[in-house]
């Protein structure tokens, strides 16, 4: 999943990310930021999350969560 | 994009990824009826269309003159137009083109109808908050007219259309219509997120949802009608889209694995989207002098307002006339 941190933190324009960062506290957070998240998550592992489910996930943690239970399905 | 209350990095990188750059709307006042009629003068002076050889004017559009008399009506009028003229207003967005051209189609297994005018017009830029940052920058005005009639080669054109209304408010004006009449409350600004100031008589999209929508619906749309067509995605020369935003556009090139240069892109930056009207802009724009005299097998694409999403494969030869013209400023002249 590091590969999965280091994505987000490009989107998020930051260093790095870590478990615990709340999303919508980043400088950056708005709604552009929620569409590239659904966008890579898309084009890098095939999973369709809708804005409803995204709105739901507070931290990095939770996201990095909910990508590996995607997978595996 | 210093007009919006942003930091003007952010708006930057907004401009980067959705590829805005400039985009044409109407002067005020400017309606659909007044585009129509100007369109339909030029080809008649032109000589590229007899005002009485063609026996249905449909027109989609989203924003009619008025609830009623229907649009086309209007147009049929201030042209003088026949009495046995078929007049009919769809009302449909970003796939309106190709549901126009369906009924079209339908329209012409009748002997009667020899030929039929499709007009797909929209002003949504009179709809759409001047601050919202995330839709004026890329509305656009634009009226297309396509002129459709029997083929004597007998060539076959495919087309699938899908609708979803339980998803019809990702993309709405809330007020306007009978259910929510306009007051001035409606027409009071609101903060929608991101510092983004709209009313309920504006048009509103949630824009992350749409994206969700093209991913997941288009590309086994698209597959489907190809399979049915027993074609391939390399035998399609183009892929004609709704021109929506750059990002989403790539990314649907992306997901169906086709090079950029196999869908045209090119139209939100210079004339932002107009609807379903991008789609015969992306005809006029990319191939009008470029149609090879074999033509080219094309798959057309509309998905938006509704949720509505629709796919079209034809083969494209070349057409009489297909150009852009300009409507006049009005102030200017």
């Amino acid at each position: 999943m590091d590969d999965f941190y280091t994505k987000l933190a490009d989107i998020l324009e930051v260093e790095a990310v870590k478990p615990e960062d709340v999303l919508r506290e980043f400088e950056n957070w708005d709604s552009l930021t929620a569409l590239s998240i659904l966008a890579t998550l898309d084009a890098s592992y095939g999973i369709n999350l809708s804005t409803a489910e995204l709105r739901e996930i507070k931290t990095v943690a939770e996201l990095a969560a909910t990508v590996t239970s995607r997978r595996s399905k | 994009m210093r007009n919006f209350n942003f930091p003007e990095s952010r708006s930057l990188k907004l401009k980067e990824m959705m590829g805005y750059d400039r985009h044409r709307v109407v002067e005020q006042g400017v309606c659909v009826s007044d585009l129509a009629e100007f369109g339909l003068e030029h080809l008649f002076r032109k000589g590229l269309l007899n005002r009485d050889d063609f026996d249905a004017l449909i027109l989609v559009t989203q924003s009619p003159d008025h609830f009623m008399p229907p649009t086309s009506n209007i147009i049929q009028g201030r042209l003088n137009l026949k009495h046995d003229l078929l007049c009919l207003d769809i009302n449909q967005g970003c796939a309106g083109f190709l549901i126009g051209l369906v009924q079209a189609f339908l329209l012409l297994e009748q002997e009667s109808v020899r030929k039929v005018v499709v007009i797909n017009a929209d002003v949504m830029s009179r709809k759409t908050s001047t601050k919202d940052r995330n839709s004026y920058p890329l509305i656009g005005d634009a009226a297309s007219i396509a002129l459709v009639e029997r083929d004597t080669q007998d060539s076959v054109i495919y087309a699938n259309l899908k609708m979803d209304g339980n998803r019809n408010e990702a993309l709405m004006i809330p007020a306007g219509g009978f259910r929510m009449p306009s007051t001035p409350e409606t027409a009071v600004l609101e903060d929608v997120g991101d510092n983004n100031l709209r009313a309920n008589d504006h048009l509103r999209m949630d824009g992350s949802a749409v994206f969700n929508f093209v991913q997941v619906e288009v590309p086994p749309m698209i597959e489907s009608l190809l399979s049915f067509a027993g074609e391939s995605m390399e035998s399609v020369d183009l892929f004609l889209c709704h021109q929506p935003n750059r990002f989403m556009l790539q990314k649907l090139a992306d997901k169906m694995k086709l090079p950029y240069e196999k869908m045209p892109m090119n139209v939100v930056e210079q004339f932002g989207n107009s609807s379903g009207v991008t789609i015969p802009m992306t005809i006029a724009l990319n191939l009008r002098s470029r149609l090879p005299k074999r033509g080219l097998q094309v798959c057309l694409a509309g998905f938006g307002v509704g949720l509505t999403w629709s796919s079209m494969l034809m083969r494209l030869q070349t057409l009489h006339f297909c150009e852009l013209i300009d409507f006049p400023n009005r102030a200017a002249a």
